[in-house]
């Protein structure tokens, strides 16, 4: 949420692989031992593997080990760009099909809603990969709430025009490391103004909560 | 026999930044050293024509100047692997630097693996990967 800053309860980096994904080279531990040895300032992350959902990893024993919480999410491949999924659900993953590159963004925005999650685009700044030059082209998506402001990956200045673009249809902005290999994990995330503790505690705080995406530093 | 022991490393360990020379005569000797002979390594007017943004730095050339970084760091380790994924294109004649670090020790095999970028001046990153390493 934009306006004051938000005193924070609980930092995550909401966009991760490991190499669960194609282009993925970190192993969840690695980012686990990462974030613990250079004492990196996020509570926990998230990953959102590339067209899928991870439902068969167990991260508690990490969790336990370092004390850092462990969600999982989706990134999908859309009409407008990729977008992250949280809140992946049986009934999500039979509402569309993950995999599929082109997807309808609207209704992957429109069934993750319906099925209690929330869609968010992300790297909207980026060439073909991301929602902005699509809104310019054919206008916006009917219910985007939240896209990404601010992504470790991000070029030039595909950031500022993420933000300009939230700016413009009053969207809310997170922000994600979308780290890909270990050392990349923390570099940018989203600051929440209450406690979050699983993923329906992270869609709860999308909808509702104060936040703002932040870069982070150890 | 590697000039480091595997005991000696620490997870988290960056090796030493270089910046290579990316320069065209160095781009231009390498590609005549591997018979690369794409206008698009060696001539930014061409590259442009082609809808790049200047002479562009082979992939292969890349993963030399990442290798390098490893083996000034650690003479005669192995290196068992390097995987890169090239983000964007790093330009001839641009200004960048190699970074590495250890992100991961496997005691069983006293392997190592590495993180490994190249940044533009801008620290934006063109080129990430690891490499797998035998010390």
């Amino acid at each position: 949420m934009r306006g004051a800053e938000v005193s924070a309860l609980v930092i995550l980096d909401l966009h991760n692989h490991s190499i669960k994904s194609d282009d993925g080279r970190a192993k969840v531990e690695n980012y686990c031992q990462w974030i613990s040895k250079k004492g990196i300032g996020v509570d926990g992350f998230v990953l959102t593997e590339h067209r899928q959902f991870d439902a068969e990893s167990d991260y508690r024993p990490l969790e336990d080990e370092f004390g850092i919480l462990i969600l999982k999410g989706s990134e999908v491949e859309t009409d407008y760009g990729h977008v992250l999924v949280f809140g992946v659900n049986d009934e999500m993953q039979t509402a569309f099909d993950f995999t599929r590159i082109g997807l309808s963004a609207e209704l992957v925005v429109r069934e993750v809603k319906r099925c209690g999650g929330i869609a968010v685009p992300c790297h909207p700044g980026r060439t073909q990969v991301g929602m902005l030059a699509h809104v310019r082209e054919r206008g916006a998506v009917d219910g985007v709430e939240v896209i990404e402001t601010l992504n470790g990956g991000s070029r030039g200045s595909e950031n500022d025009d993420a933000q300009s673009l939230a700016e413009e249809f009053s969207y809310r902005g997170i922000g994600g490391s979308d780290a890909h290999i270990v050392s990349h994990i923390g570099r940018c995330s989203t600051r929440f103004d209450q406690d979050i503790e699983d993923m329906d505690g992270l869609v709860e705080a999308l909808r509702t909560s104060r936040y703002e995406a932040v870069r982070v530093s150890s | 026999m590697s000039a480091r022991s595997y005991e000696s490393v620490e997870f988290g360990e960056d090796l030493p930044e270089v910046e290579p020379d990316v320069g065209m005569e160095n781009v231009k000797r390498f590609c005549r050293s591997a018979m690369m002979y794409g206008p698009r390594f060696t001539d930014h007017e061409k590259a442009k024509k082609e809808g790049l943004p200047s002479a562009i730095v082979p992939g292969i050339m890349s993963q030399g100047l990442l290798g390098a970084i490893i083996h000034n760091w650690a003479p005669g380790c192995t290196i068992k692997s390097i995987d890169t994924v090239f983000r964007a294109p790093l330009s001839v004649d641009s200004k960048p630097t190699c970074r590495a670090v250890v992100t991961d020790k496997d005691d069983d095999t006293h392997s190592i693996e590495i993180d490994l970028t190249i940044v533009n001046e801008a620290g934006e990153t063109r080129v990430l990967g690891t490499a797998k390493v035998e010390l």
